[in-house]
């Protein structure tokens, strides 16, 4: 299990160095030195192609931030049933937050 | 005549001492003197009761390994000139238990040793040797992390070990890098498998504490990212 892990959180680092930088790029400085409205913003989240980006970069960025603390957690010595509960909960969390991003761009694209 | 140097030395007897304590020693200096010279100067002229390990003198046995200013140096290759500094303090490598004074107990170091089974184990079937080139790139680098003298040093200094005790360390995983990456050696995978757990390579965070530290110039960390490639490779099925 450890390799695939490992594997994956050089992938999603990987990915998020490149995805981080089109987003900044992509949302301050395409549009630099115009102020944007609300109705614009939401108008640009309706872009099929920005919404799968952004699911994307939230899947990645929240794996890459929970392995990672995970990982120190298991730096510190621990039993087997703490393992599994922390690791149970941070699983828990991702999920969430991964279900909710998802909802709410999918709400913000229909919205208009 | 140089001025001489104020040693600080830790002293501690866990049979008798109820908490550590800091001894103050005014050590005259002569030319190249090491902190070796610096203890031994304590030992015979100052306080014959201060206890600490060494053998060779030469940074062969890793025997002095002592935590000098601040990091983990073999004392009898440390020169005191290199601290730049007249202010020395002594004390003994972290991460181990202490048996007295600058001596530490390097049982739980070498029983993590055992774990990754340090010694060559030749494949039976072949009947004849297996030539490793002398100027391929495999051997150059195994014989680089072949001068290990298991001295503890890159063990006090890794963090991972001091918050983790099952933590393998990169001694160990550095002796069992060059016995895997060795094609002659017939338990290879049995190793990875030893190594591909939590506690082995998956804890190190390539800090390079234990290579800033190693007296020989070994980088460990470097040893670990390759197994860590490895034990990818075996289970992408690759690895043989």
């Amino acid at each position: 299990m450890h390799a695939w892990t490992w594997v994956l959180q050089r992938i999603s680092a990987v990915i998020l160095i490149i995805a981080v930088g089109l987003h900044i790029g992509f949302l301050h400085f395409s549009n630099a030195g115009e102020a944007l409205n609300y109705g614009e913003i939401v108008a640009r989240l309706k872009t099929p192609v920005l919404i799968v980006f952004d699911i994307l970069l939230l899947i990645f960025g929240l794996y890459h931030a929970l392995y990672g603390l995970y990982s120190v957690f298991l730096d510190f010595d621990s039993g087997k049933k703490e393992r599994v509960v922390v690791l149970g909960l941070l699983v828990c969390v991702g999920l969430g937050i991964v279900g909710f991003g998802i909802f709410g761009l999918l709400c913000t694209a229909r919205s208009l | 005549m140089y001025k001489p140097l104020q040693v600080k030395v830790f002293r501690f007897n866990p049979e008798s001492d109820v908490a550590p304590k800091f001894d103050d020693f005014e050590v005259p200096v002569f030319d190249n003197m090491a902190v070796l010279d610096v203890v031994i100067y304590i030992q015979n002229y100052l306080d014959r009761s201060l206890s600490f390990r060494f053998s060779c003198r030469i940074g062969m046995c890793g025997s002095c390994a002592m935590y000098v200013n601040g990091r983990a140096r073999l004392a009898c290759r440390t020169q005191v000139s290199s601290l730049k500094t007249r202010d020395i303090t002594i004390m003994p490598l972290p991460n181990f238990p202490i048996i007295r004074d600058l001596v530490v107990d390097m049982e739980p170091f070498f029983d993590k040793w055992k774990k990754i089974k340090p010694y060559y184990v030749p494949k039976r079937e072949l009947d004849e040797p297996v030539t490793v080139q002398p100027n391929s790139n495999e051997r150059e680098f195994i014989d680089d992390m072949l001068d290990c003298i298991s001295c503890g040093c890159c063990y006090s200094a890794c963090s991972m070990v001091a918050t983790n005790k099952d933590y393998l360390g990169p001694a160990a995983l550095n002796r069992a890098y060059t016995l895997i990456a060795d094609k002659r050696d017939a338990i290879r995978v049995e190793r990875l498998k030893v190594v591909d757990r939590s506690y082995g390579v998956w804890r190190c965070h390539t800090q390079f504490n234990c290579a800033e530290v190693c007296p020989k110039n070994i980088v460990p960390t470097r040893s670990i990212q390759n197994l860590k490639r490895r034990c990818v490779l075996k289970k992408f099925g690759i690895f043989k």
